[in-house]
């Protein structure tokens, strides 16, 4: 059994505080990519995004104390639940949905339905390897 | 799950957070725990078993 490793004179504090700084920079990454995009300078806005995810990377992987706790961890993989089960629902209704109305000319389908299609199906493609690597992994 | 962590954090005067630093959570999962919204894991609760030093059945009560 693995222990916690977090020092108990850890405070909350402490953890809220890099929890701020890291999705500070973030925010402030994404606040760049707009303002280079407005400025008409694309490729610096995206350095400057990417510098901002990227600094919250390692703000969550090198702070000294642990971001994230079990509860953290729960709500995440309750969450992610929900949304694989709501376009999982958009997927196996709205796909047929929309081909049937094209099909009989109720509607006319934009490419962006089928670019949407193809999203989706990756998206579950990646989650059915990723339960069947977990369910299996030595 | 009902448990009676708040009173055995009252009998040793510890606020949430103190003992939310000790056992390594966040504060507002012991409190979430204490409103029985969220059960710990089994390794969460050993910790708080050995915190309070008693036993998991002497803090959790599975029924209900």
């Amino acid at each position: 059994m693995s222990e916690h490793t977090t020092p108990a004179t850890v405070r909350p504090s402490t953890r809220k505080r890099y929890k701020r700084i890291a999705y500070g920079l973030l925010a402030a990454g994404i606040a760049a990519l707009w303002i280079g995009i407005a400025l008409d300078r694309f490729v610096l806005g995206v350095a400057c995004y990417w510098a901002g995810g990227i600094g919250m990377g390692l703000v969550q992987r090198f702070s000294p104390v642990e971001l994230y706790d079990e509860r953290d961890s729960t709500i995440s993989r309750r969450a992610s639940q929900v949304t694989m089960n709501v376009f999982a629902y958009v997927f196996i209704l709205g796909l047929p949905g929309g081909l049937v109305l094209e099909e009989t000319g109720v509607i006319t389908l934009p490419g962006e339905f089928y670019g949407a299609t193809w999203t989706l199906f990756a998206v579950f493609v990646v989650y059915g390897a990723s339960v069947l690597y977990h369910k299996y992994r030595p | 799950m009902r448990n009676d962590i708040r009173d055995r954090r009252a009998e040793t005067d510890e606020s949430q957070a103190d003992l939310a630093a000790a056992v390594g959570v966040t504060r507002q999962t012991i409190n979430a725990i204490e409103r029985e919204r969220y059960d710990p894991s089994l390794e969460l609760a050993f910790d708080l078993a050995a915190h309070f030093d008693c036993r998991i059945e002497d803090l959790f009560d599975p029924e209900d």
